[in-house]
Parts: C-alpha cells; structure tokens; sequence
C-alpha cells in the first residue's frame, strides 16, 4: 500500500466476497488498536460489532454485490477493546490484479452519531406531538358535535311539534346553555391558536384581585349548585394590586373552579382562597374530587392532554383549559402548580401572581384607556400623523425601514438610527414629537438608552414623548419599559394599527389641541 | 385474484422445466439474491421468484400489521402463490428467515411441497441459556434495529436505481436501472423484530418432509451449534456445512451452492428432474 493511502485521513480496507481481509491502511489499523500486518487475511466480521456483522450479512454485502457500490452506509466497527466506533461506509466493488475486491472506506463518525441520535429522538417527538394533535382533531370534532346535537334537536322539536309554552321555554334554556358551551370550545381553541402563535396580548391595568376573583365564582355558582357542591370563597380582603389584564385573570380562576365541580362528585366541596404572601398575591382553588395519578401531575398543564380515556369518556372537554392556565398566568409574571395526593383524594391548583411595585410618576389605567380609546378611529390617525417627526430606533434594518415606510404612509416624517449613540446625536439636531425605541438591541439596549435620554435637557429632547418596543410580552418587561421613561410599550410583531393609534395619541397628550 | 396474489407478490414465472423449484428471498433483500444461482436451475425446473408483501416490488399497500406481525403472515404469501400457480410437489428454497417460513409453510399443506432446502437457518437467534445458543443477546438486536434506522433516513436515495457495471454479464444490460432490495423503512423494522425475535424451535418436530441444512462455516447469524440443533430437531433432515463463509452462500459462493443444492435434488429417492 502506498503511504498515501496507508496513512490518508480515513480508513481504508480490501476484502473480497468471502470477507477475507487483503488491505488495510494505518489510519484504520489504529482506529482499531491493531498492530500492522495483524487483519490482513482475518475476516472482516473480526472489526464489526454483532449489530454490524447482521447488517453487513443482511444489507451491506447483498446491496454491494448487486449495486457494486454503497454510500454512506452508517456501521458499528468494533475496536480489538471491544469498543464500539461510528463509522460511514463507502465501498466499491471493482476488479484489480485480475480479482474482485470490495474497496472501502470508512470516515468516524463518533460527533454525528451523536448529533443523529439527537434528531432521531427530536422526529419521535415531532411524531408524538403530531398523534396528540390527530387525537386532539378527534375529540375536537366530537365535542363540537355534541352541544349541536341537543341544539338542533330541539330545534326540531319547536318547529315540528306543538310545544307547550313550557316545553319553549325548556328548549331554549337548553338551546342557549349548548351555544354558550360551543362558544367556550371556540374560544378556548382561539385562545390557542393566539398563545402558539404568540398573538396573546393582556390589557394591563391596576386590578384589585378581589374582583375578578368573585365575578368568576358568581359566573360557576349554578354549576355547583346544580351538583349540590358547597362552594366556599376564603378571600382577604385589602391584599393590594396587581398589574394585570382582568378578563384573562378571571378566565384562569373560572377555568379552574369550573374543573373543580367537573371533577368532584356530587355533595362535594370546593375551596377557592386568597391571600397576600410577601410580595406575591397566593390564589388557592381545592376540592374534594377525584384527583390525579402521580404519573400524570407532570402532564396536566399539557396541550391536549387528558388523564385517560376512561376520564375522557365521563368528562367531556378539550384538555385545553389548564395549558390556557399557564400559560396565561405565566404572562402575568406568574406560575400555576398542582399537587394532588393521588386518585380520590382530591387535587389543589395554586396561582401566584407578583403584587404591583406602584411608581408614582406613572399613571398604568391612563395610558390604557389612552390606547384603548383611539383604536377605533382610523380616519383621525392618519390626519394626526401630518407634519409629525419621529426618530426609530432599531439595529435591525430591515424592522427600520418597515416602520418608517409604516409611518410614512400615515404622513410621519421619519429619521432612523441604527444605535443609542446615533439616536441620542440626533436628538440634539431634530425636534422630535415621537421617539420609538427597541429594546433589545446588540450594544446599548432601550432601556439604558432611555434613561440617558430622560437625564438630557428639555431642549436637547430630555422628555420626547417614547415607544418601547418589545418582542417580550411578559408584565414584568413592561413595567421596566415604563420605569426606564418609556410611556408605551407595543409588543412586537407589530400590528399597524396599534403602532399608528400609540404615536398619535402620545402626539396628543404632548400637545393637547 | 390469483393475478392478484401474482402481482402482490412480484412473482416472476421463468425456466423451462416442469417441477416448481421456489426460491424465497430472507430478511434485508428481495428475489435479486438469487440471481447469482437460479441460471444453473433454469434449464430443468420451473423456477419461481417472488418477494414477500414488504419487501422489493412488492405491493406495500397489501401490508398488514396483524398478518405479518408472525411467520405464519409470510408463510401464507408462499401458500397464497403456490395457490395461485397450482404448484405441487414443489421444491422450496428458502435463504435465512425463509427458511423457518418455508418449515411452517409445509407443515400447514404438506402436500404441496415434496422438499425442502434451508440456507443459513435458524430456529431462534436469540441465546436462551444454559442450553440454546442462538449467537445473539436481545441489545445485539437492538443495535442493528438502530442501525438500520439511522440508515433508512437516506435509504430511499441510495437505493436509488444505479448502472450496474459488469462487463462479463452482458445479458444484464437490459435491468442496467433496476433498483434492487429496496424496502420500506417501517416494514423493514417490523420484519426484522419477527426475524430476529421469532422462536420456532417447537415447529421443527412437526415437519414432516425432508430437508437440506446448508450452513455456512464461520456465519455470524447462524452458528454451527443452531446447525447441529436443528439437525437433531428437525425429523428427516440432512445438514451440509459449505466452506463458503457469511451468511449468503448464494451471493458470495455461488458455484458451491449450486453443485450442493443439485447434489441433493439428484440423490437416490428423489423425482428425476423433468425435461421435456
């Protein structure tokens, strides 16, 4: 053999159909922990693991005999250690010195193995995740159908019979309770749709826990009732505020209230609870139910996930309540926890959500409402931003130029700056009625940027009026957006019509007409 | 149905002698295989090809999980073709797994068959202490399930159809783009769990016709000890072990093979070879 290929950067060896050894370079020789001239005329099965000699005999040799050649076929060779090496095969089966041989080579693979295993297992995943999905499509269409069939059923039965003014009466109560429930399944799906695609976005306000809390038990209450459940509020009074979106807040708590009753047996009891603990809110909802198995605790806030079929055939629902939960009270700055002692004996759901810190040069309900109230009105918008100037700031160029082209169209005149040196540079030279700011950005990042601009000098634009934008939805990123000087926040993606209605009205307040 | 069952099973009808001599294909490959033996059989038997449901050009939408889930689903692909073809006293050549197929074939319809010639079988691969040895450990198993795994991800481009370069065998040119062992990866795992976790050791006594043991010296799927086990299990058997080494003696030993296997069929006590 050749010093090339003797000691070439991949193994090299020669057998022939018997599978008797007849070259073998150094780089594969050492591979494997032999000494030279030890494989030649052994058999090629001495180098395979046992997984490798039953693919050599099974594929390997079969495909290489009838296609005279093999591609990166990934192998199992086996050190004179007994160590299994990764390897990829390459192999050709050609005549030389009047014999066929089989040339092959083999390059390491111990890195890739590795990287492949990971995606093998990332594929059982997507796999896994794709038959709850089907499932999910299942149950999904199975649940839509019910609350249709009593709907149309009675339907029927008005048009068709002479109904009694009580027989009316009955089925439209039952009329309207099935599209209020196949209005929950639509919602909660919507809710979904919004959280996977990132679209969930909270109305933050000041709120006293207190409220949302009570409105969400009045709202369950003939459910309980209904099942003679004792429904039992244990609530403090005066524990403070939260920041947080108030509709959303009483979701989490109806949700979870609502899968009390459903989960605990007639004469049963529910609890729902809260109290201030240090600088956090504790929203506690117990019951006397029927539990959860340890092996599944782990799985409840899953999408699509309900205990077994068997639960899944005495209650009926999406599994989509508890992953709405999380995910909303993680929005929040919060968390959810379970704890159930095991089957029958009940289940525990705690919520914890940060009390508000109160900033007195901040006014969180204001500005709400500010936002909130000019959505709606779009032909105004676009006189507002006449003769409006507003700097952007983004390192990215692409996110730069779609909002000044954004802005432009509504009649914004625009400067862009690509960092918070060139931004604060043009403050000085422009006078600017709207500053729109990134927060993360590489270099200096919004918030210390925003800080040095509110130490400037009212003349060099110390209180431009500022728009915080943020890929980061959570509360707790809004407040420090606030606390820097900003006096918005607009979560990214950017809708239009948010962005437009946020620069006028901030255009407004500056200089009321 | 009986074209349909011709189909199913890719069955390719060739040779110009009267006794049907079967050829079925083991696990990892499909009819190809034989290539290298079956012109030495052609002029006097009536040779017949096929692959199983699964396997080759096969018709993977005749795939069912239940039926093939056991030997018994592949035995039923030989019984459904000697039934399409009106076979009888058929000469069975099984390689590896098919061999155990062929045994359950013909202990289900005895008459069809008239023998019976196994290379590379095994009863059961897997080692069952203190007294089998069967040369393998479950996480052996495991190992190629894996590997194959991780090659199928590619499989379907590197069984992409190819030249075939061989000078000698002009004959050849007209199948120059044809794709040989192809398969399905899903399919492909699942026969090899039968294959390999199979155990048909308690079918043996229950043969009733001859057959031929070919087993390879030196055949890391089937060692002699599963030779000499299923010489003294399975009634009315003769074992032959070939120098050729490796689990395909027909592949890699051809000329060996053939005299073997003709040596047998011309024993005394066995039909002439019909010629017309």
């Amino acid at each position: 053999m050749d010093s090339l290929l003797d000691n070439a950067p991949c193994g090299f060896l020669s057998f022939t159909d018997t599978g008797t050894i007849v070259g073998i370079n150094a780089t594969l020789l050492e591979l494997l922990g032999y000494s030279p001239g030890e494989l030649e005329g052994g058999h090629i099965e001495s180098i395979l693991s046992m997984a490798g000699r039953i693919f050599y005999q099974t594929h390997f040799f079969p495909l290489l005999k009838l296609h005279t050649r093999v591609e990166e076929v990934y192998l199992l060779l086996r050190s004179r250690g007994g160590e299994n090496v990764p390897v990829l095969a390459n192999a050709l089966r050609r005549e030389r010195d009047g014999a066929i041989v089989n040339d092959c080579v083999f390059v390491t693979m111990r890195q890739r193995a590795r990287y492949e295993d990971e995606i093998l297992q990332a594929k059982q995943a997507a796999e896994e995740a794709n038959r709850l999905k089907d499932e999910f499509l299942a149950t999904i269409s199975h649940e839509l159908r019910t609350p249709l069939t009593a709907i149309l059923g009675w339907l029927h039965i008005l048009r068709t019979r002479n109904p009694t003014p009580e027989k009316i009466a009955r089925a439209l109560a039952i009329i309207e309770q099935n599209a209020q429930l196949q209005a929950q399944l639509i919602e909660d799906l919507l809710d979904v749709s919004r959280i996977i695609s990132g679209k969930m976005r909270l109305d933050v306000q000041p709120i006293d826990p207190l409220i949302f809390i009570e409105a969400a038990i009045e709202s369950v209450r003939p459910a309980a009732e209904a099942k003679s459940i004792r429904l039992q509020p244990v609530l403090d009074t005066g524990v403070g505020f939260i920041s947080g979106d108030a509709a959303r807040l009483q979701q989490v708590v109806w949700n979870l209230v609502s899968n009390a009753i459903k989960f605990t047996p007639k004469g049963g009891r529910v609890q729902v609870r809260l109290e201030r603990i240090n600088s956090h809110i504790e929203i506690v909802v117990s019951d006397t139910g029927i539990g959860i198995r340890p092996d599944f605790l782990p799985h409840v806030f899953e999408r699509f996930r309900q205990e077994d079929q068997t639960i899944q055939r005495r209650h009926t629902g999406l599994g989509l309540g508890l992953s709405i939960v999380r995910h909303l009270v993680e929005l929040h700055g919060g968390e959810v926890n379970v704890y159930s002692p095991g089957e029958g004996e009940g289940t525990t759901f705690t919520v914890v959500v940060p009390l508000m810190i109160i900033h007195s040069t901040l006014d969180l309900a204001q500005r709400t409402h500010l936002r909130l109230s000019t959505l709606n009105q779009p032909p105004q918008i676009i006189q507002k931003l006449k003769g409006i100037l507003v700097l952007v700031l983004d390192d990215e160029a692409h996110v730069r130029e779609m909002l000044a082209t954004l802005l432009g169209y509504y009649g914004a005149e625009v400067i862009v700056a690509a960092s918070a040196e060139e931004a604060i540079e043009m403050l000085g030279h422009h006078r600017l009625d709207v500053l729109i700011s990134d927060i993360g950005m590489a270099g200096e990042d919004g918030y210390a940027f925003m800080q040095r601009v509110r130490q400037l000098p009212v003349a060099r634009g110390g209180r431009t009026p500022a728009i915080a934008l943020s890929a980061y939805a959570r509360v707790e990123d809004r407040l420090a957006a606030l606390h820097a000087g900003y006096q918005m926040y607009i979560t990214k993606p950017v809708e239009a019509a948010e962005l437009i209605a946020v620069v006028a009205s901030l255009v407004q307040r500056a200089s009321p007409e | 149905m009986a074209q349909d069952i011709l189909v199913r099973n890719n069955v390719k009808v060739i040779g110009q002698g009267v006794q049907p001599m079967m050829f079925a294909h083991g696990f990892g490959c499909d009819q190809n295989m034989w290539r290298f033996v079956t012109p030495a059989f052609e002029e006097d038997y009536q040779l017949i090809l096929f692959d199983y449901v699964g396997s080759g050009n096969s018709d993977l939408r005749a795939y069912n999980t239940e039926r093939y889930s056991t030997l018994k689903g592949y035995a039923q692909d030989v019984l459904d073709i000697c039934d399409a073809l009106d076979l009888m006293d058929v000469i069975f050549v099984g390689h590896s797994v098919s061999s155990m197929i062929g045994l359950l074939a013909s202990i289900q319809e005895p008459e069809r068959f008239e023998r019976l010639i196994l290379i590379g079988p095994s009863p059961r691969y897997l080692n069952d202490a203190p007294d089998y040895v069967g040369g393998f450990e479950r996480a052996d198993i495991e190992g190629l399930l894996d590997m194959m795994e991780r090659n199928y991800i590619g499989w379907a481009n590197f069984l992409a159809p190819v030249i075939m370069k061989n000078p000698a065998q002009g004959a050849l040119a007209h199948e120059l783009t044809e794709s040989f062992c192809s398969t399905d990866p899903k399919i492909a795992r699942l026969f090899a769990e039968v294959t390999f976790f199979s155990d048909n050791r308690t079918d043996l006594p229950e043969v009733t016709l001859p057959s031929l043991i070919m087993q390879c010296s030196e055949d890391a799927l089937a060692p002699l000890e599963v030779g000499t086990y299923l010489q003294h299990h399975l009634p009315n058997s003769a074992l032959r072990v070939l120098q050729a080494t490796g689990h395909c003696p027909h592949m890699s030993h051809p000329e060996e093979t053939i005299r073997v296997i003709k040596e047998y069929l011309s024993r005394e006590g066995s039909p002439h070879p019909a010629t017309e």
